[in-house]
């Protein structure tokens, strides 16, 4: 085994309401570690740098492919995934703090429920449900499947949100991932049927104008979701549909 | 997600804790006056910028007799107390003060996360607190206080020298309109990218470069403006007529 050893600053929150409070640790460094295979080790042996027995750490994580949104998390200051988050690229110690502008709920996990919220409120999703077989949909073209391909990438991980200065209690705003859910249900042949609803629910308090365009999103996005581009042609949508509706409704 | 606190605990209720509340689909105002914002930034307080650098005050480069011809065109203009406040004061007062509440309710975070754009909003909240007080403070001064330009025009040219000769307020004037000047254009800019008018990654990225450019033009002619101001012999400031722009600035008489 490596002498190599790898030090890691953890904040801990004991319950939603608690004070929260910093541990360290040390691990044996080995090839190819991240931060999920770090925490699980930490969880197998809960010792602190100075040999204080506690309680592992507690984290959400599922795929440890970076598909699944899960382990969202800010390492050394930064939103991103713990999964791919390398040790050997980080500087260390390596510091590991939940997401900062979403309830904790305990140590590194929080509750992410808002972004399922907001894409219940824009009807994220194609309307298929019913009462007999709708039979096959209509084709999309090449064109129209590479450009609704990265847009499907998203995984809800809310890192776009984390980092977007709009985001914040008193803006309440969307985020930029509900939005391209809306560009990319807007664009389905089938998903369109919806897209007046979609772009309506925009248009309330906390909505697409509440985008700054500070462009971090686009900038922090695991899944390069062109977030920017998103934001700026659903917003054409909304002012298209305000000022349509203006006129003939 | 949620279910990381047990899978047998009752998941814990919004409200308990707090948070970003999630997107309230059909309530509020919010989106026709942070759009009002928006539009008002480019007409009409923009357009008017963009006439009051790049028109009016670059008549100053021709000298005091044609830039009081410019000042009297304008104060000529019917009606002009209602286009003074219907476009542009309230207008300017309604960008401001609800630029100030945007401000407040963001939360900045250029130092953790670095990037241009970033910079950029940053910088689109300054600016425009600097051209804020600066504007206010230029409007109190010139429209105001000391002589009525609107019934002597000819005494717009010394009127400016008075301040721009002092050179700290030859400074704030700089600084005024650099800060101005950039907010309009990066404004133009964020506002073709927020209404969806140029959406592409490649055409926003050209798009600001033709901003840039702008940006470049306001400034240059607005610092030529000042600098013409400040090298011309100092006006006579008090009631009168175009004979005594002459009388002042002998150096423009004919040769005889």
């Amino acid at each position: 085994m490596s002498t190599k050893s790898v030090l890691f600053k953890i904040k801990r929150q004991a319950t939603p309401t608690s004070k929260p409070y910093w541990e360290e640790f040390e691990l044996a460094h080995h090839p190819g570690m991240n931060v999920i295979s770090s925490l699980m080790e930490i969880a197998a042996n809960p010792v602190t740098r100075d040999g204080k027995q506690t309680t592992p750490i507690t984290y959400d994580s599922n795929c440890l492919e970076e598909v699944c949104g899960s382990c969202a998390m800010l390492v050394n200051g930064r939103a991103r995934m713990a999964c791919s988050a390398l040790i050997d690229n980080l500087e260390q110690p390596v510091k590991l703090e939940p997401f900062s502008k979403f309830p904790v709920i305990r140590d590194l996990a929080v509750d992410r429920s808002v972004i399922f919220e907001n894409l219940k409120a824009v009807k994220a999703w194609v309307p298929i449900d019913g009462t007999y077989d709708l039979g096959p949909g209509p084709r999309l073209t090449q064109q129209e499947q590479e450009a609704a391909y990265p847009l499907s990438r998203c995984i809800s991980c809310c890192c776009c949100m984390e980092v977007c200065p709009q985001f914040d209690e008193d803006t309440g705003f969307v985020g930029a991932a509900t939005i391209a859910q809306v560009r990319l249900f807007n664009t389905h042949p089938t998903g369109q049927a919806l897209k007046r609803d979609r772009l309506a629910a925009l248009m309330g308090d906390g909505g697409i104008q509440e985008c700054g365009y500070a462009q971090n999103c686009v900038e922090i996005c695991p899944k390069d979701i062109p977030l920017t581009k998103s934001i700026s042609e659903v917003g054409g949508a909304v002012m298209k549909q305000a000022i349509g509706d203006l006129f003939r409704r | 997600m949620a279910s990381a606190a047990g899978s047998t605990a009752p998941p814990i209720a919004r409200g308990a804790m707090h948070g970003v509340a999630p997107l309230r689909a059909g309530q509020g105002v919010s989106f026709v006056l942070r759009r009002l914002h928006s539009l008002t930034g480019i007409i009409p307080v923009g357009a008017f910028l963009f006439e009051h650098i790049l028109i009016s005050n670059a008549t100053a480069i021709s000298g005091p007799a044609a830039y009081a011809k410019q000042v009297a065109f304008l104060g000529g203009l019917p009606l002009v107390f209602f286009l003074e406040l219907f476009g542009i004061w309230l207008p300017i007062a309604f960008h401001a003060l609800y630029g100030f509440y945007i401000w407040y309710r963001g939360e900045g975070n250029v130092i953790s996360y670095p990037w241009t754009g970033n910079w950029m909003y940053t910088a689109q909240r300054w600016t425009g607190g600097i051209a804020f007080i600066y504007i206010f403070w230029h409007t109190y001064t010139m429209r105001f206080t000391g002589i009525d330009l609107h019934a002597n025009p000819y005494a717009s040219f010394g009127k400016v020298q008075n301040e721009v000769f002092q050179t700290p307020l030859f400074l704030f004037y700089v600084v005024g309109l650099i800060a101005a000047s950039w907010h309009f254009a990066y404004g133009i800019w964020l506002f073709c990218a927020k209404w969806g008018i140029v959406s592409g990654e490649v055409a926003r990225k050209r798009f600001l470069i033709v901003c840039i450019c702008f940006f470049f033009l306001l400034s240059g002619v607005g610092l030529a403006s000042l600098a013409t101001f400040r090298s011309e012999p100092l006006q006579v400031v008090e009631p009168g007529t175009a004979a005594m722009v002459h009388h002042a600035a002998p150096h423009r008489k004919p040769v005889e």
